[in-house]
């Protein structure tokens, strides 16, 4: 299939999740939603179910959600409540409600008191200290309950050969999406910065094996065209979610192309494979353990400001000459280590914009003229 | 024969425009105290060409800039972003300037200038305080001229804290000053700071360096200049074409574009 065809069908899909979880609703499976961040899907395809990220929405304005939560709280975590609320996501069976930041902790409570006479509700509490191995076997017992609130929902047990199954179709899936994110930075003058950002977000709301294969035969279609001789800049994207098309479409009126990205929605979520051998259920707590340089978790070595070395190499590893950062409203984590990331970037002569951005927001003017006058920059140095 | 270029800025509160000869003379100003999305851009345009006597077709370049840059299609030859254009005509008028400190309607620029060219910027987010319009709304409360706000400022005897940076907050703290029939002068003084305040803290984020030109319509405000300039701890250069700064930025872009 032509790249254009195979782009425009993930650009439906991550156009309209809605119409993805009513699909899979009426091939008889059962659906789970995923909230932010690092839940082991692997469980609920282990389960024969359909893991259904909520990542917010774009096109939503706050208003139920507001009985729940105050003024300054994430707008990604309003929106999953208000999705709930409003009947969005009446076709869940159930959702996982992961509590890594201070905005998810409370929210999963929110949801807990609004939802769970309609929907079971799955807490998860990840280890803060994710090496060690206390950690390991909090961890262990934490994924044991999804494990087993999920097969409450399945009404049967979750065979652990399922369970490394599901590894082995999700470990080729994200390696399906690393390749992709290399060939979108080759192949930046067909895949924009929204197509990119629309392919990636496309695999929140599709079955695993099935996403696979179509970006399996997108990267085909890719690989066999010539590296493009890209005029424009390149940049790296950090953040914690970017795929506004309204957004994006700025980056491609400047000229700009993402050459990789920090960003947890995107690639943060895909850098780390399970182990494909042994105890499955310990392959997943290790992967876990071994998610680095993620401003959402612990560094137990982060005095060393190791994650800003990291984002600042990237941007140098991927031949971008700059970054931007959007610095979701609201997002403490990401707020209080922004000094200690420009530090790294400044030392590294890595220039970078900070762009304030919610799901709620619906003028880009300010955002416009940032990234025009950065596209300048940038311009200027090359 | 000489060369010349247009540069438009249509900013959120205001509609600059400027004409330069051989990228090196102002021949024409116009300015309306209207901006983006009404009549404003138009009539300053019509106002510029008829000051200087000329035409549209008499323009080898024209550019846009400003937040209603992207609306002047059937003029404008190409645009470009407010802060390129601040950067480089605030050198034109400063050769030695280092950082620009530009407030305008709803936005607070902080650009740093290398050789005259634009390395590092910082913008203010979604967020009126610090710029025109947080002043524009304590003047509506103080039941003054926003104009007047400079020469008031200076009557104070009694600097009063603002402390919020919100500025529908800011309001409230001002209309509680004033139920304590504190000084108008002295509030306004205490709002100047506020807003110094604020725009210390982000210029600091670039960096100051001398020399620091401040530009857009807020430097006219003499005591918001005095106020930054405390701040800062350093003099802050203005000029009298302080608002035509990004227009005359962007004509400056034009005879590039027209001579390139």
């Amino acid at each position: 299939m032509a790249i254009e065809a195979l782009v425009r069908e993930f650009e439906q899909v991550a156009a309209n999740p809605q119409a993805q979880l009513k699909k899979y609703k009426e091939a008889g499976k059962k659906c789970i939603g995923v909230m932010p961040y690092y839940a082991p899907e692997e469980l609920v395809y282990a389960a024969g179910m359909m893991p259904f990220g909520m990542w917010g929405s774009n096109k939503k304005t706050i208003s139920r959600a507001k009985e729940y939560c105050a003024t300054f709280y994430c707008t990604i975590a309003q929106l999953d409540l208000e999705m709930l609320l409003d009947g969005t996501m009446d076709l869940l069976d159930g959702v996982i409600t992961p509590t890594i930041c201070d905005t998810l902790r409370p929210m999963s409570q929110n949801i807990r008191v609004a939802m769970s006479e309609k929907l079971p509700c799955i807490f998860l509490a990840h280890p803060q200290y994710r090496k060690p191995e206390f950690g390991m076997k909090f961890c262990h017992d934490q994924y044991t309950h999804i494990r087993t609130e999920l097969e409450k929902i399945k009404g049967s047990a979750i065979a652990d050969a399922d369970i490394s199954e599901a590894i082995r179709v999700y470990n080729k899936s994200r390696a399906a999406r690393r390749a992709f994110v290399k060939l979108a930075s080759e192949h930046c003058d067909v895949i924009t910065a929204t197509k990119r950002a629309a392919v990636l977000k496309a695999s929140w709301f599709m079955g695993k094996d099935e996403y696979t294969e179509k970006l399996e035969a997108l990267n085909a279609e890719l690989s066999a065209l010539p590296v493009c001789n890209w005029k424009g800049t390149k940049v790296v994207t950090s953040g914690i979610i970017c795929d506004n098309p309204t957004l994006l479409k700025i980056f491609e009126d400047n000229n700009i192309a993402i050459a990789a990205d920090d960003v947890a929605h995107e690639s943060r979520a895909f850098r780390v494979d399970a182990d494909e051998t042994g105890d499955p259920m310990t392959a997943l707590c290790r992967q876990f353990a071994e998610q680095d340089y993620d401003v959402l978790l612990y560094d137990e070595a982060s005095n060393k400001n190791r994650r800003g070395e990291f984002v600042a190499q990237m941007v140098k590893d991927s031949g971008a000459q700059g970054l931007v950062l959007f610095m979701q409203q609201f997002c403490d984590p990401e707020e209080m280590e922004y000094p200690y990331l420009k530090k790294a970037l400044e030392a590294a002569d890595v220039p970078h914009i900070k762009l304030g951005i919610d799901q709620q927001m619906r003028d880009f003017g300010q955002a416009a003229t940032a990234i025009q006058a950065f596209a300048d920059v940038l311009e200027m140095r090359k | 024969m000489s060369i010349y270029t247009l540069g438009i800025d249509v900013g959120s509160t205001a509609s600059k425009c400027v004409i330069i000869k051989d990228g090196a003379e102002i021949t024409a100003k116009a300015l309306i105290d209207v901006g983006a999305g009404t009549s404003g851009p138009a009539r300053a345009i019509a106002a510029v060409l008829e000051n200087a006597g000329m035409t549209k077709e008499d323009m080898a370049f024209v550019m846009a800039t400003g937040y209603g840059r992207n609306s002047l299609d059937e003029i404008a030859d190409g645009q470009m972003s407010e802060l390129s254009c601040h950067a480089r005509g605030a050198h034109f008028l400063f050769p030695e300037v280092h950082t620009v400190i530009d407030i305008g309607g709803q936005d607070v620029k902080v650009i740093e200038i290398e050789d005259g060219v634009m390395k590092n910027f910082a913008m203010n987010d979604k967020c009126a305080a610090g710029t025109g319009r947080f002043l524009d709304v304590m003047a509506r409360v103080l039941e003054v001229r926003v104009q007047d706000l400079g020469d008031l400022a200076e009557k104070s005897t009694r600097v009063i804290g603002i402390s919020s940076t919100c500025t529908v907050f800011a309001e409230s703290e001002v209309i509680s000053q004033l139920s304590m029939d504190t000084d108008k002068c002295d509030i306004i003084a205490g709002i100047h700071r506020s807003v110094a305040g604020r725009v210390t803290g982000l210029a600091r984020r670039v960096g100051v360096r001398e020399q620091v030109v401040m530009t857009g319509g807020v430097a006219q405000n003499r005591g918001i200049v005095k106020a930054l300039s405390e701040e800062l701890g350093c003099e802050i250069h203005t000029s009298p074409l302080t608002q035509y700064n990004g227009a005359l930025g962007a004509a400056l872009f034009a005879y590039a574009k027209a001579t390139k």
